[in-house]
């Protein structure tokens, strides 16, 4: 059988069709264990081929089969074996495989958890999977080349990072989580049943809400780990369509607890769930399709499939719109007539609510501007200074109803009984203005957002404490908003308090920049991959302090014969601020060339000098030492030298790189003349070497000057770093605790 | 209307203006090199980067390189920010910003590298 893969993805899509036509039959023959059992087991079928295929391309990854497009294109024979496994998901048709992988899984827990509601969920759900194993098929991953390469081109260096190891599959978990709500919304529409859906969802809507925010830190803690621009968010397309579903579902989670007390939005939450289902398919087409291609810095190409995701979120919006008009009026309403009291808790939730969907409205809007205006005029895009003009009042909103409505009650409450519960708030505001004021003034909507941001982290961390106490589940909303409050904080301390110097490093000076001295030691070069890593050592000093910083510059041969350079930069994390050294730029410097002929040699490539001819035929690793810190990377090349056309020897100098020379970097020609060469330069990425010969027949040339290597970098002292972290890291727990305590008894 | 519809519709509309404003002064739309050297407004160009031609300058603290359009134009490009990924192995690169007609460059506030479109390893693993 030619392509196994593509045939077990055909199988899948008709087990994921025969579990619909069977839950169909099961919606108007409730009572038939016949249609259960089938619609059941086509389904537990279609998991064992999405999982069978899955199995299939990792194989095919981890043995190198190039026969596949997707294996070449994505994965190198010298692929360490933890960025193989992540190569399955590098691309788009990988990635639609994972999706489709970790919806199969989350449905078969959907299946025994939906109990009465079962056919509903699992039929919304299974329309979901048909659309994406449609789009699978589409975009095979097992697309077969016509003749098999010999190496594959390997993993963008970009993504050979661990973080970016997991953070697909993460976002990935949380896309296809939000498939459930929406599922269990319309089962609830559908069967009248107006209230369980929500207690049943509600678990998943937060699952969903922790993994795609998960993920979306991830990605922005990459960014800023990695990348070297120092920052964590761009507002680009690709980061806020992963925003869009999760604030959308964060909404939706504060009105499922306001329907699940008060029994109130109850077709609100209907549409909330649909809309951040449909989100993730809006966002996937605006990322997939290509329509975003020229405003992004993320490479997207058009893979023909865009026609199938305006479908899909067209066939869902009608089904949505379908169900909530054919069901509207049955819903039933309570406390109507009932004057909804300003100061409660439901009404900070409902504005919550209402400011969380317009910030999803308006990032939704910048993100979509090039397809919008390209309708009309021109095809534009907006600004990241839109997405910040816009979220600012909107932040600076969410906080102040952080700083108070957590403590409000259920019902009417009164000023006075709230006033003493506003201490630590106050405290916390206070706290918070102070600090920023002593830094600098920032703006109005700035210092408003850090004392709110003060305010409500002071307040929540009250509430979270004493909720804990009392019960440990309890204290998952206090804990999240926790959370948020120093997100905001560190959001508000790194971006207005961010302070960088660039500054020129030649090899062996101090230099000063942002209070500290540095030094240049020198660069330290180690082959790695395809490529060569250059490690800048530098040599900090501030006070009494000292330590050394490693940023460094990967570079590798690029396609169009330029070598292509990403750099990494050290960050030293304080609890107040990060010290953040970025490379700029790498300059190796030249070495001094005598009286004599400097000869540069390609790989392969052969000279002629005097009665010699040279042959560089390969670099000579053997001699390198791996050890941390240490000097002694040596790194040789292997020169068949022929004199008077006799037979070549090979001669192996070495240089110690870091040096400018050493002692085994000259070998002696052989021959009775007295003709030395000296190896003085290697660049790996380009495979040349630069030697220097030194005998009769040199000519006497000019010296050219040594200048020394030299980096430039660029120091950022970066407050609040830590802050940020640890309020997602707590919004991430406090949700984790959110799904043990609504997960149903 | 019950008041808090009232008071509810008024800020989301009230927002909504501000947003659409605020979409509107900041829209960057792609001109030609030509009609970026005589704009008043941010503008976004795209180009190919002339070999060779990037290099870092220390003076002015900045990336410089020369941006070469399709219909042959050129024009010198200079970026404050830190150096994106790719920047050496790009084929289309799109700056971003305001052409300073005394100085006679194009100053970008942001900086999009391409890399060619069949990209071996998309830098989002298709997210």
């Amino acid at each position: 059988m030619n392509n196994p893969g593509e045939l077990i993805t055909g199988l899948a899509l008709i087990a994921i069709f025969a579990s619909s036509l069977f839950y169909v039959l099961l919606n108007f023959k409730q009572e038939s264990r016949g249609a259960r059992t089938a619609a059941r087991v086509s389904f537990a079928g279609f998991t064992v081929f999405v999982t069978l295929a899955s199995m299939l391309l990792m194989h095919y990854i981890l043995n190198h089969d190039y026969r596949y497009s997707y294996v070449a294109r994505y994965s190198s024979t010298d692929l360490p074996l933890q960025y193989l496994i992540s190569a399955f998901w590098a691309g788009q048709e990988g990635s639609f495989l994972l999706w489709v992988l970790l919806g199969s899984w989350l449905g078969i827990l959907l299946m025994f958890k939906a109990r009465d509601l079962e056919p509903q969920v699992m039929l919304v759900f299974n329309l979901n999977n048909i659309f994406l194993t449609i789009l699978l098929i589409k975009q095979s991953p097992f697309e077969q080349l016509v003749f098999a390469p010999p190496d594959g081109q390997g993993l963008n260096m970009l993504l050979q990072d661990p973080w970016m190891v997991i953070h697909p599959p993460v976002v990935f978990v949380g896309y296809a989580a939000f498939a459930i709500p929406f599922a269990y919304a319309v089962a609830g529409l559908w069967r009248r049943q107006y209230d369980t859906w929500v207690r049943r969802a509600l678990p998943w809507a937060v699952f969903a809400f922790v993994t795609l925010g998960a993920g979306i830190i991830i990605g922005g803690y990459w960014s800023y780990k990695v990348l070297g621009w120092g920052g964590y968010w761009g507002w680009d397309p690709v980061e806020n369509a992963s925003l869009l579903p999760w604030l959308a579902g964060t909404a939706l989670i504060h009105g499922m607890i306001l329907q699940e007390t008060k029994k109130k939005l109850r077709k609100t939450n209907f549409v909330l769930a649909a809309f951040s289902f449909i989100l993730v398919i809006y966002c996937t087409f605006l990322t997939r399709s290509g329509v975003l291609a020229d405003f992004s810095v993320h490479s997207f190409v058009d893979l023909g499939i865009t026609g199938w995701l305006v479908l899909f979120m067209l066939v869902f919006t009608v089904v949505t719109l379908w169900v909530l008009v054919v069901r509207a009026r049955g819903v039933p309403v309570s406390g109507k007539g009932e004057p909804w009291s300003y100061f409660s808790r439901e009404f900070g939730m409902v504005t919550a609510m209402i400011l969380l969907s317009l910030s999803t409205v308006i990032i939704g809007l910048g993100t979509s501007a090039p397809l919008i205006t390209r309708m009309m005029e021109k095809a534009s895009k907006v600004s990241t200074e839109f997405y910040v003009n816009t979220n600012l009042p909107i932040a600076v909103a969410v906080l102040f109803l952080l700083s108070f409505v957590p403590l409000l009650t259920w019902g009417r409450n009164s000023v006075s009984r709230l006033l003493p519960k506003l201490t630590w708030g106050v405290g916390g505001a206070i706290v918070a203005v102070a600090v920023t004021l002593i830094h600098g003034y920032p703006g109005i909507e700035v210092l408003l957002v850090s004392m709110f941001g003060g305010a409500a982290v002071g307040m929540n961390l009250l509430l979270m404490a004493r909720l804990m106490r009392k019960k440990v589940t309890l204290s998952a909303g206090a804990m999240v908003h926790f959370g948020v409050g120093l997100m905001f904080l560190g959001i508000v301390a790194s971006s207005a308090y961010d302070r960088s110097e660039k500054v020129l490093l030649p090899q062996g000076q101090v230099r000063s920049a942002m209070g500290y001295d540095i030094k240049f030691k020198g660069p330290e070069f180690s082959p790695e991959g395809k490529g060569l890593r250059a490690r800048l050592p530098l040599d900090v000093t501030q006070g009494d302090a000292q330590f050394t910083a490693w940023p460094d510059i990967f570079s590798e041969q690029g396609r169009g014969g330029q070598p292509k350079r990403f750099s990494h930069p050290e960050i030293r994390r304080g609890f107040v601020s990060d010290l953040y050294i970025s490379p700029v730029d790498f300059d190796p410097g030249r070495k001094k060339t005598g009286p004599a002929n400097q000869i540069r040699l390609k790989k392969g490539e052969t000279a002629r000098i005097h009665d010699y001819e040279l042959t560089f035929t390969g670099f000579d690793v053997s001699g390198m030492m791996g050890r941390e810190g240490s000097h002694d990377m040596r790194v040789g090349a292997d020169i068949a030298v022929s004199y008077k056309g006799s037979e070549p020897v090979v001669l192996k100098p070495v240089i110690t790189v870091g040096q400018l020379h050493g002692p085994t970097s000259r070998v002696k020609l052989p021959g009775p003349e007295d003709a030395t060469l000296t190896l003085v330069n290697i660049e790996a990425d380009t495979k040349t070497v630069g030697v220097v010969y030194d005998g009769p027949g040199a000519s006497a040339k000019e010296e050219t000057e040594e200048t020394p290597a030299s980096v430039i970098a660029e120091v950022s002292i970066k407050p609040g770093m830590t802050v940020l972290w640890l309020g997602t890291f707590l919004i991430l727990l406090g949700g984790s605790i959110g799904i043990v305590r609504r997960w149903p008894k | 209307m019950k008041k808090s519809y009232i008071i509810g519709a008024i800020v989301v509309v009230s927002a909504m203006v501000m947003a659409l404003y605020s979409f509107r002064s900041t829209l960057t739309s792609y001109v030609s090199v030509s009609e970026a050297k005589v704009s008043s407004r941010p503008v976004q160009v795209a180009g190919m980067l002339v070999a060779g031609s990037n290099r870092y300058d220390l003076k002015k603290n900045a990336l410089v390189f020369t941006l070469r359009e399709d219909g042959g134009d050129e024009m010198m490009v200079e970026y404050n920010g830190p150096k994106p990924a790719n920047f050496d192995d790009v084929e289309k690169v799109v700056s971003v910003g305001k052409y300073n007609q005394n100085k006679r460059v194009f100053e970008a506030s942001e900086l999009l590298v391409k890399c060619p479109t069949k990209y071996e390893g998309r830098v989002k693993g298709g997210a």
